[in-house]
């Protein structure tokens, strides 16, 4: 509860932690200052339920100590690593993020303000460096390379849970109706400019291709009427590189929609999925275009949720196949409850040491 | 081919690359798509590097081909990528003439500009294993064209060692000079386990490697790479060419650091590649893709006259130079900066393995 009290201070503007979290905020994730407050009025899970708590709770098991790793993130996942590293152990060592430490140390900063959180018992603290002892539990957030990194020069007998980095996917069934499923999907694309594990990349619309087409131009329209609300935050070289390789492909095999914030391809028949650049850019598919399992098939593993609103056709036999990954309405796949890890792909496991 | 190596060009190569242009627009539909969607008119035009280029990865997501694939007689594919087999970039032929053609006339200036005959050992696979590689295919070629004998010392991944030093000792004996061809990873693993054996190769050899590493094995600039094949095989460094190709392409280009000492040609550094006549190389920028001026760096384009049935203009990742003295790389260009947890290009690009 304390986490939770902490978070609904940076969550309010008129609190002093607030006001410190939306001026530094912008600078460090590169987010406009509309998309910051939207993620934390509306993206912010600060008011679980009882029942979520409940279910956090059991993903976690109990240690002396818990050391958690933070990378640049989705912004707000800082909440979510902490309330399972303190529901794990009362001694908490967290380092922050170097690129993006502001969540992290305004939670920490509020925890210690609170008397409730030093009076149960419990010690967040701020560290440069994480030395995890055998028993420990360490938890790592990051892309899955660093965190192979990390795991190779850990003691014997560490408990890890590792979160790397994965990728969504949103089904249009064919009961639903097109603008509808596109106004919803464009929020689930827009919030945190698609930086999210949980952010759809991909987009299987039932149906033929032109029932796709139509669909691509109807989201086209709704990501137009959102970033005029929440513009995206600037770009770097690098990605608006991979922007301008992904549109020329796009434009190569299929329909390229492309507005200020966002694009939006479509490809009819095509032979493989290509990933677009994390920038509020889908790849719209139709579903009688090949076969979308083995289209999906090579992302797999990468796949950490599924939005749709229903669970008949290609949403049913998706559901049989990925049985591990988090399903959502469209519209609320990035308002995931606070259950437990985001991403429910992982495992904890026990490091074997130094070879 | 042999007309523009001599220096006598049969046409001028803007207008042979913008006729075969307008071929591939009527034949290939992803190419049609790309120009009309950047609103050239290829009757238009009079600059080759006006010609709207497709990027690789088309080539894994649609059929890039002038003909039916019932005319398809062979069928390159790149390498396998962490998306699986299915997903990798398919260059299509109808016919191998024009290739092998290329293949042969630019190695012949570049790597056996003495005409000599070799003793052929390939660190890489055959032709008949991967069928489907337009390396071992090259390589292939080669051994056609210049080996008085030949060994193929990579088999399964596995490199045969033995087999490599029985090799070059038998050349040795026989006065063969040797020609060694292979993949950057295999000299790697070379390096790492054939510590101690002797394997100097007798004079006038040469060693043409070619490839990243794509987690086959571990990184090695290529300056310590050259050195110490140099050594292991008692090289001059000039005598240890890199060769730069790719599946999407159909010309090949070299270091011209044997073309100086052996041909008279100018002097060029390592790390300096030679496109062949028919083959044009820019920089170009990478967001915009406008060709940039001789000397800046950015993402190279090719425009590739070899390239008749699939597509003449190709836009690579990979950055570069151009230069008068010629192509300067400088590997994959870096993508996006990691930012949250969504999945990204670049990542996929790291897990790369065969």
């Amino acid at each position: 509860m304390c986490l939770l009290r902490a978070g609904r201070r940076i969550q309010d503007p008129a609190d002093v932690l607030g006001q410190e979290a939306r001026l530094r905020l912008p600078e460090v994730t590169g987010l406009t200052g509309q998309s910051i407050e939207l993620a934390l009025q509306e993206h912010f899970e600060t008011n679980p339920t009882d029942e979520s708590i409940d279910r956090l709770l059991a993903s976690t098991s109990q240690a002396p100590v818990c050391h958690l790793t933070l990378s640049a993130n989705v912004f707000l996942a800082p909440l979510r690593a902490l309330a399972l590293a303190v529901a794990t152990s009362e001694i908490v060592h967290v380092r922050p993020s170097r690129r993006d430490p502001v969540l992290t140390e305004l939670l920490v900063r509020a925890l210690a303000e609170d008397p409730d959180f030093s009076a149960n018992g419990g010690v967040v603290q701020l560290v440069e460096l994480v030395c995890p002892e055998p028993g420990h539990e360490l938890h790592l957030y990051g892309s899955d390379e660093n965190l192979a990194a990390i795991m190779s020069t850990l003691p014997e007998g560490v408990i890890v849970r590792a979160h790397g980095s994965g990728l969504g996917l949103a089904i249009v069934t064919a009961e639903d109706e097109l603008e509808e499923a596109a106004e919803a999907l464009a929020r689930d694309i827009g919030v945190f400019d698609q930086r999210g594990c949980l952010s759809p990349r991909f987009v299987f619309v039932e149906g033929d291709a032109i029932r796709a087409e139509s669909f691509g131009a109807a989201l086209h329209r709704a990501l137009l009427r959102f970033s005029e609300k929440y513009p995206r935050g600037p770009l770097d070289v690098g990605l608006q590189s991979e922007m301008a390789q992904y549109r020329a492909t796009l434009e190569a095999i299929g329909t390229y929609w492309e507005g200020p914030s966002h694009a939006v391809g479509f490809a009819p028949n095509p032979r493989a999925l290509a990933l677009p650049p994390p920038a509020r850019i889908v790849q719209v598919v139709a579903s009688d275009d090949g076969n979308p399992e083995q289209l999906l098939a090579p992302w797999i593993r990468y796949l950490t949720t599924v939005g749709t609103n229903s669970e008949t056709g290609l949403s049913q036999r998706m559901k049989e196949w990925l049985p591990q990954v988090r399903w959502s309405r469209l519209g609320n796949m990035q308002r995931p409850p606070l259950d437990g890890p985001v991403d429910q792909r992982t495992r904890a496991t026990k490091t074997a040491g130094w070879r | 081919m042999d007309a523009s190596l001599d220096g006598v060009p049969p046409e001028p190569f803007d207008n042979l690359a913008l006729d075969i242009a307008r071929f591939q627009f009527a034949h290939v539909p992803a190419f049609a798509r790309l120009c009309r969607a950047r609103g050239v008119d290829l009757d238009k035009i009079d600059s080759a590097h006006a010609i709207p280029a497709l990027p690789t990865d088309v080539f894994r997501l649609a059929r890039i081909a002038a003909h039916p694939s019932a005319q398809d007689r062979r069928i390159f594919r790149t390498s396998g990528t962490s998306q699986g087999q299915e997903a990798r970039g398919e260059h299509p032929l109808r016919t191998t003439s024009t290739y092998e053609l290329g293949a042969l006339r630019w190695a012949e200036r570049m790597l056996w500009p003495d005409g000599r005959r070799f003793a052929v050992v390939v660190l890489a696979p055959s032709a008949s294993e991967v069928p489907d590689s337009s390396l071992s295919f090259m390589i292939d070629l080669f051994v056609q064209a210049v080996a008085e004998r030949s060994a193929y010392v990579v088999h399964a991944g596995v490199l045969d060692l033995d087999c490599l030093q029985n090799f070059i000792s038998d050349a040795e004996f026989l006065g063969l000079p040797v020609l060694v061809l292979g993949t950057s990873f295999a000299f790697v693993h070379l390096i790492d386990n054939g510590g101690g054996r002797y394997m100097h190769l007798p004079p006038h050899s040469r060693l043409m490697q070619t490839g990243g590493f794509k987690g086959r094995s571990r990184e090695v600039h290529p300056d310590e790479l050259r050195r110490q094949m140099s050594v292991i095989f008692h090289l001059p460094e000039s005598h240890v060419v890199g060769e730069y190709g790719m599946t999407e392409l159909s010309s090949q280009l070299y270091e011209g650091t044997l073309d100086a000492p052996l041909n008279g040609g100018i002097e060029t550094k390592h790390g300096v590649y030679q496109p062949p006549p028919w083959l044009s190389v820019a920089a170009a920028d990478p967001v915009t893709f406008e060709a940039l001026p001789p000397g800046e760096t950015g993402i190279l384009r090719f425009v590739d006259l070899a390239n008749v049935d699939s597509c003449v203009a190709i836009q690579t990742m990979d950055l570069g130079r151009v230069t008068k003295a010629g192509v300067e790389l400088f590997g994959r260009a870096p993508g996006a900066m990691l930012r949250g947890c969504s999945l990204t290009v670049e990542e996929l690009f790291v897990k790369g393995s065969p």
